[in-house]
């Protein structure tokens, strides 16, 4: 049986014995192409739910928004890996979400009306089973080796003298209109107020100079240090292309050597910057 | 006949312009189109359909200092930003020229905005008509057209091995002085179809939508990320804040805002009027539809499908459109 009927037919059995009050996944879009997040709350709605590589969505997100009501999930290992991270850091209830998690073979490079080859994040990706699941669409496959997992392009980049580095990322942050749909996008930046919204303290200009872009861009990705799982989302809503995921995958390759933490695995492990062992020395000052 | 320019002469006579005047156009940045001054003619993306971000970015940036204030012999002195030389906006699809008419309604009502009033002055506005429709305009539900020259100075149509000239004002006129163009007989080309999307009857109908379930089921997969403000040639919303440098300089800085971010209505002691994101979500929307006509005239769209392309969750303007009609026929339809 396909995907999208197995998940329209779970969608549907838990809607009808209002196991759950919304199940969320995905549709098509107005394209015909792509797909959109679909939040069904009858029976009937779950009709319009499909799955295939264009579903690219971290859904984790919304659960934010529906912290009071008992949800269900379409969720690939990268969200799971969210919903652990927004479970562990207690911003949702595991007793109130159904994982409906999906084995991942990686997803498409969707943008408007345009579906393209798998997206380059997947093909590094270490993880195609869903750490967590209440029903499991697919079969478990075998997973690799976390060595083979690194972002090369962070070797890459890595490899340049400090200078060019700088360079790179100047240039790179100087496309930014500040627009703030990483943060938006991204399951990991919850937070009540962030700090680039704050006005007392106001800790970056609004301005869109070399410095409070980079200011902004960087504090972001060091928020995430440590949580960030890799889902991608930040990179695909950005309208600059700016290569978020580059920074982010050289945090999570830092944490991973320092602390063999990888985000998002399960709800139980202390992220590496919420706990602190007196033994612990990184060398660092 | 017509007036026409070859392409050779066409990147001539910009590079004559480049040497007095401040050339802005379409160009290429990390593979996103927008309108930058430029430095070399070459650089210009003739064929980029609709750019990425729209061409509010001359007149209205996504961050400007609008004066600085410096205290000299204890008086303060008040130095606001002015343009150092004329300007030429070179690339505009008619959507584009539709959009700075929609934004001169804010900005130049009184009390006019200065700085912004000044660009205009300043500014030549060249065309390029559409020779493709992208799937997802509708110009054309606007009274717009891929070849239509309202609100241009000058409008160049491509055909073979250059293109037609009209020029609709004197700064147009004035502009083409240093071109070489010629009287020829060039066939006019056939303007490409544009999927129109209904309007009528939308303003009437909001209103009675203002309470829809509706907008709240749409903001359940919104992520309120504002690029559809950003991108939006009609959507001018701002922030100002004041930023005090090096010898006591302060300088006031405005950058684009969304009436979608949580904080923009937020006021002093924390009140929020629009708390939910349904009610952020559709004040965009009637902001556009309702309060725009009602306030200045015009709805405040241009269907230049700028908002549907980059929306990283569908939330597709013409889909809203033909929902809203729907509900309103419906609603229409109970009271009678």
């Amino acid at each position: 049986m396909d995907s999208t009927k197995i998940i329209k037919d779970k969608a549907r059995e838990l809607l009808a014995s209002k196991k759950v009050e919304c199940v969320m996944g995905f549709e098509r879009a107005t394209d015909g192409k792509t797909a959109r997040p679909l939040f069904a709350y009858t029976p009937e709605e779950t009709e319009r739910f499909i799955y295939d590589q264009t579903c690219v969505h971290n859904l984790a997100k919304f659960l934010l928004n529906w912290k009071d009501k008992t949800t269900a999930i379409i969720a690939k290992p990268c969200d799971v890996r969210s919903i652990n991270m927004l479970i562990q850091e207690q911003q949702i209830k595991r007793e109130k979400i159904y994982i409906i998690g999906v084995v991942c073979s990686g997803m498409a490079e969707c943008s408007w009306n345009r579906v393209g080859p798998t997206q380059e994040r997947c093909t590094t990706c270490p993880q195609h089973n869903p750490p967590i699941y209440d029903f499991l669409v697919g079969e478990l496959v075998a997973e690799k080796e976390p060595a083979a997992s690194i972002n090369p392009k962070v070797a890459d980049l890595l490899a340049k003298p400090p200078a060019e580095r700088r360079a790179f990322w100047n240039e790179q942050f100087s496309h930014c209109i500040r627009c703030y749909a990483c943060r938006q996008a991204c399951p990991g930046c919850y937070c009540t107020e962030c700090f680039v919204d704050q006005l007392d303290p106001q800790w970056v200009g609004i301005r869109h100079s070399p410095a409070d872009n980079h200011m902004w861009n960087t504090v972001r990705a060091f928020h995430l240090a440590g949580r960030c799982t890799q889902c991608g989302e930040c990179q695909r809503v950005c309208p600059v292309n700016i290569p978020l995921m580059l920074v982010n995958d050289e945090l999570t390759k830092e944490v991973g050597d320092k602390f063999a933490f990888q985000p998002g695995m399960d709800a139980s492990t202390l992220p590496p910057f919420a706990t602190f062992k007196k033994d612990e020395h990184l060398g660092i000052g | 006949m017509v007036k026409f320019i070859q392409k050779t002469d066409l990147l001539a006579w910009l590079e004559g312009i480049m040497r007095e005047r401040t050339l802005v156009a379409p160009v290429k940045e990390e593979g996103v189109t927008r309108f930058r001054p430029v430095e070399k003619v070459a650089d210009i993306v003739m064929d980029s359909g609709s750019t990425d971000l729209s061409a509010k970015d001359w007149f209205f940036p996504p961050s400007e200092v609008l004066f600085t204030m410096s205290k000299v012999d204890g008086q303060a002195v008040i130095t606001p930003t002015t343009m150092a030389k004329e300007a030429v906006l070179f690339g505009l699809h008619p959507c584009d020229a539709q959009g700075i008419a929609l934004m001169d309604l804010p900005f130049l009502a009184e009390p006019t905005d200065t700085i912004y009033a000044e660009k205009r002055e300043k500014t030549t506005l060249v065309g390029l008509a559409c020779r493709q429709a992208c799937p997802e305009c509708f110009c054309t539900s606007f009274g717009s057209s891929p070849f239509d020259s309202a609100g241009l100075d000058v409008l160049l149509i491509e055909s073979g091995e250059g293109y037609i000239v009209q020029s609709t004002t004197p700064k147009g006129q004035k502009l083409l002085d240093s071109a070489k163009v010629t009287e020829a007989n060039v066939e006019m080309p056939q303007p490409p179809a544009v999927n129109s999307v209904p309007i009528e009857g939308l303003v009437e109908i909001a209103p009675k939508l203002f309470n829809d379930a509706f907008w709240n089921r749409l903001a359940d997969r919104c992520i309120h990320c504002n690029m559809c403000a950003d991108v939006c040639p009609a959507c001018y919303c701002f922030d100002i804040r004041d930023y005090t440098g090096k010898g006591g300089l302060v300088e006031r800085v405005r950058t684009w805002e969304s009436c979608q971010a949580s904080g923009f209505t937020r006021i002093a002691g924390g009140y929020t009027p629009r708390p939910t994101k349904g009610a952020r979500l559709r004040q965009r929307f009637y902001h556009k539809f309702l309060y725009m006509p009602k306030q200045l005239g015009k709805i405040g769209c241009t269907g230049c499908g700028r908002c549907v392309r980059v929306c990283p969750v569908n939330i597709d303007i013409r889909e809203i459109i033909t929902t809203m009609q729907k509900s309103g026929a419906k609603i229409g339809a109970g009271s009678s």
